[in-house]
């Protein structure tokens, strides 16, 4: 049985992974400390928030925001693979080993967020403003929020929710590398039926992972569809990281036959399917806030719309995520033409990092001393819209490279064996997939 | 490639040589499966060849595309891969046609929308503008679906000819298996190449397990459509007025029954409205105000040099620290002082207001104060005071702050001492240019 399927890849095929990840992961992990490093130096030497936006509260605003955009990916990539078994689908297996070595970077992404989470159970407040000890003051919270939002219990989550991914992620590749060996069908069966309660696991942790470690960055506010739009994000990142790395691990040589312009065409499909779900969920968040007007709400979208240079990049964001591509993406040869393709994955990465920019910063100002101590007490999202500027910083961009390389030090660990699932029942069907 | 097919011709023509050799004349193709007599028989329509799987169907399909034939097509239980490609069929423009349509969907919804809240029925609901783009979004995207799915349906209906109730290929019995496991390609005889022996020869080295001709129904009368059709078309269109009538009838009629009330709970809902009576409080009032004690987010003025024009109890001589005093600012204040002030206190702010002329001349109220005359106090008040006016009044005059925002009342202080100033201009204000200039201008 299983040497009919190893047949249904060309005999010159190139496959194997070879030594190429050691090499990754030691320059992936460079690139981490001297760009970690660099933006450290680069914020200044002053602790906390700053008017001029340094200070080393800058930088971890810039880091958090890199981590969500890696954590982002590596979730779309995770529920790549389940939906793969969820739906017995075909066309996938050629990519899915791709999307199982993305999805196998959560290791090194919860140890990227103990530069978050470490200061903050040490009582800093660089990022978190609930942190503070204005917070505690604060009378228009609620007291479940008082409770909900501690350090020690942030602390708890963090690790729920990372044991949560790294659990289903690793239930999935470890059963999928061994059919690797053995050829089991037993395996595949075992994962889809897995992958039902793995789908529910994965929605619930990662909605209230978008509520704590974005939506608490303005404690006063809410919006119950804010995790939806945070997994919106993150299956275009998914998807296009997936398309992208498939496509530079094609450059090495390998994996020439097995993964074809077909794959390439619907793995353009998503990104473009989940761009429009993107849009579609930041609308309804925006739509309901917007007509019913209550203060509370629209706060938020005030410092967004009206903040001075916020409301142009709230312009660029729905332009450059959404209008742009939805429309350009839609003609089949986006997709079918690879480096027009790549373009609009690497272009839809951009964006999705500015939408967490800009879901971020606005935020950052509440320390700032230019508000004077007042903030403090009341938190962000209270001073003066028209102060709220956008006062961009190269350390957002130093820290999200940084974690870019954490994140392809992660990669690189998952680079060894098989770089797609060999004895998998479906490759066949996969590798001679079509689109009509 | 090519042993293969003529292995494959070679064991069909020779599986099936009993049905196919007698396939010579012109009215004998049948096979002997039909019950009919070639009495009946009309115009040869065309050729139908069956095939015993879909591969053998696009190798056959192929062929008969590079053979140069146009007027052919392919019938299987289910789609078969590759067969656009084999028969040589383009790419369908309909992809195209979805576009344009989703894209007149989304102009016309916003259309309807622009048309109905903002042009033809401008109703006020809850203050919100008449017309706003994020408000239209979701008509908008509604519309945009449901042209683009009408254009999906019924283009892909038009494009593949349907309806289409009835093909000649009916008349054969061997055609039905197309349903369940035959897979057939017909050519038809008003093809250019098309030849009775040839093509038949072609499709038989194609793979055919069969070839047959078919012929049109000689009679005329069983060519035309059958009349119980016209008579379900009729009846279906007349149903389809009917809800058309009763809106008309209804328009156009008086009636004192109630009305229908098809959603009942939308028509009356559970909830009480600002202004109504409610016994659940004692002071009878549905509306509760505000909650003592609280203020709305965005109304704390915590700055009172801005909200009240005071500064640790006194008024403030200059203007507060946010308000910015520019060309623009002023510009402003003139547009405002004309609107709400000029009427009584006159476009230069001496008091000549249309307000107090009239008053005057009916010899009834107090005539308002002139605001540039140093005899009148006006000049020598602080900004705050005369901020402090402009919101809350003085003596008989009335308060404005109700009509005008505090950023505007702002720009009203700031011209009207400028008007003040300009009724004491020096030569030495003006620039020497502007002083020349205007020495020319009056000689
Ligand atoms: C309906 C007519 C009316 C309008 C409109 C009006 N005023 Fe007056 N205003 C008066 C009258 C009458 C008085 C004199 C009140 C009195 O002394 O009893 C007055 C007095 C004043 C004074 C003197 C207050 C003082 O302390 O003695 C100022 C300053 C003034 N108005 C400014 C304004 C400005 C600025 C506006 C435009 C926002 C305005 N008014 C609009 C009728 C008007």
């Amino acid at each position: 049985m299983s040497a009919a399927h190893e047949a249904s890849l060309h005999p010159d095929e190139k496959y194997k992974a070879g030594k190429m990840g050691q090499k990754v992961v030691t320059g992936g992990l460079v690139g981490f400390v001297v760009l970690t490093a660099l933006s450290w130096l680069l914020s200044g030497s002053a602790a906390g928030h700053t008017a001029d936006g340094t200070g080393h509260s800058r930088f971890f605003y810039g880091y958090l925001i890199g981590w969500t955009f890696i954590l982002s990916i590596a979730l779309g990539a995770l529920l790549y693979v389940l939906i793969h078994h969820l739906v017995k689908a075909k066309w996938s297996t050629s990519t899915r080993r791709v999307a199982e070595i993305l999805a196998g970077t959560f290791p090194i992404i919860a140890i990227g967020g103990l530069v978050i989470i470490i200061p903050l159970l040490a009582g800093r407040d660089d990022i978190y403003w609930w942190a503070n000890k204005g917070f505690d003051h604060a009378e228009h919270v609620s007291a479940s929020k008082h409770t909900w939002l501690s350090p020690a219990f942030f602390a708890v989550r963090y690790v729920i929710y990372f044991a949560a991914w790294i659990g289903l992620a690793r239930y999935f590749t470890v059963r999928s590398r061994k059919q690797d060996e053995t050829g089991d069908l037993a395996l595949s069966k075992q994962m889809q039926f897995f992958s039902a309660p793995a789908v529910i696991i994965f929605a619930l942790t990662i909605c209230y992972a978008a509520f704590d470690f974005l939506m608490t960055l303005a404690p006063q506010w809410w919006s119950t569809i804010y995790g939806v739009n945070y997994f919106g994000g993150a299956m275009i990142a998914g998807y296009a990281s997936i398309a992208l790395l498939s496509m530079i691990l094609q450059r090495t040589g390998r994996l020439q036959r097995s993964i074809t312009t077909e794959h390439y065409h619907d793995l353009g499909k998503m990104v473009f399917a989940f761009t429009f779900f993107w849009a579609y969920t930041a609308f309804s968040q925006f739509m309901l806030i917007w007509y019913a007007n209550v203060a509370e709400e629209t706060v938020f979208y005030n410092y967004r719309m009206f903040g001075e240079g916020w409301k142009w990049v709230s312009i660029v964001l729905t332009f450059g995520q959404w209008l742009i591509p939805f429309v350009l993406l839609m003609s089949r040869w986006s997709k079918r033409i690879l480096p027009l393709f790549a373009v609009f994955c690497v272009w839809q990465l951009c964006f999705h990092w500015l939408d967490l920019y800009w879901n971020v910063m606005p935020n950052y100002h509440w320390g700032a001393e230019a508000h004077g101590a007042a903030h403090l007490v009341t938190g962000p999202l209270t001073g003066p819209v028209g102060e709220n500027n956008v006062n961009f910083s190269p350390v957002d961009i130093t820290t999200w490279f940084a974690l870019i390389a954490l994140f392809i030090a992660g990669i690189g660990r998952g680079l060894k064996g098989n770089l797609i699932p060999v004895k998998d029942p479906n490759l066949g069907a996969s590798v001679a997939h079509e689109n009509y | 490639m090519e042993t293969n097919e003529n292995n494959d011709h070679d064991e069909a023509t020779s599986a099936h040589a009993g049905e196919t050799s007698p396939a010579t004349g012109s009215t004998s193709g049948h096979d002997g499966a039909r019950a009919s007599s070639n009495s009946d028989e009309g115009e040869l329509y065309g050729v139908l060849a069956e095939f015993d799987s879909p591969g053998a169907l696009v190798k056959a399909a192929r062929k008969v595309k590079d053979a140069g034939y146009g007027d052919f097509d392919c019938y299987s239980p289910f789609p078969v891969h590759g067969i656009d490609e084999a028969m040589g069929i383009k790419r369908t423009i309909l992809p195209v046609l979805v576009f344009c349509g989703g894209i007149t969907g989304t102009f016309l919804g916003f259309l309807l929308q622009w048309y109905c809240n903002a042009s033809a029925w401008q109703w006020n609901v809850a203050g919100k503008p008449v017309w706003s783009i994020p408000a239209n979004v979701p008509i908008g995207f509604e519309t945009t679906i449901l042209l683009s799915v009408f254009t999906t349906f019924f283009g892909m209906w038009i494009l593949n000819k349907l309806p289409q109730v009835w093909h000649p290929f009916f008349r054969l019995d061997r055609f039905t298996k197309v349903t369940d496991d035959g897979f057939m390609l017909g050519i038809e005889a008003k093809d250019g190449r098309f030849d009775a022996v040839e093509t038949k020869k072609l499709l038989e080295s194609a793979g055919a397990i069969a070839v047959e001709e078919c012929y049109l129904d000689a009679s005329p009368a069983n060519t035309k459509m059958p009349m119980f059709i016209y008579g379900v078309i009729i009846c279906t269109t007349a149903l389809a007025l009917v809800p058309f009538a009763l809106v008309y009838k209804a328009r156009a009629s008086h009636s004192k029954d109630p009305h229908y009330h098809i959603f009942g709970d939308m028509d009356f809902q559970a909830k009480v409205k600002s202004d109504q009576y409610n016994d659940l409080f004692a002071d009878g009032r549905s509306n509760r105000g505000e909650i003592s004690g609280t203020i709305p987010r965005g109304w704390l003025n915590d700055d009172t040099s801005y909200a009240q024009g005071l500064e640790n109890g006194a008024w403030i001589t200059s203007f507060p620290t946010s308000v910015e005093v520019s060309r623009d600012l002023l510009r402003r204040g003139k547009q405002r002082y004309e609107i709400y002030c000029s009427p009584c206190h006159g476009v230069d702010g001496r008091g000549a207001g249309m307000v107090a002329v009239r008053s005057q001349k009916i010899g009834q109220g107090i005539l308002p104060r002139n605001l540039v005359d140093p005899g009148a106090g006006v000049i020598t008040q602080p900004n705050g005071q005369l901020f402090n006016t402009i919101s809350n009044g003085n003596n008989t005059m009335m308060g404005y702050g109700a009509q005008i925002p505090v950023a505007d009342r702002w720009a009203i202080v700031a011209y009207v001492r400028a008007l003040e100033r300009s009724q004491f201009a020096a030569g030495t204000d003006l620039t020497d240019a502007e002083r020349s200039a205007a020495m020319g201008a009056t000689p």
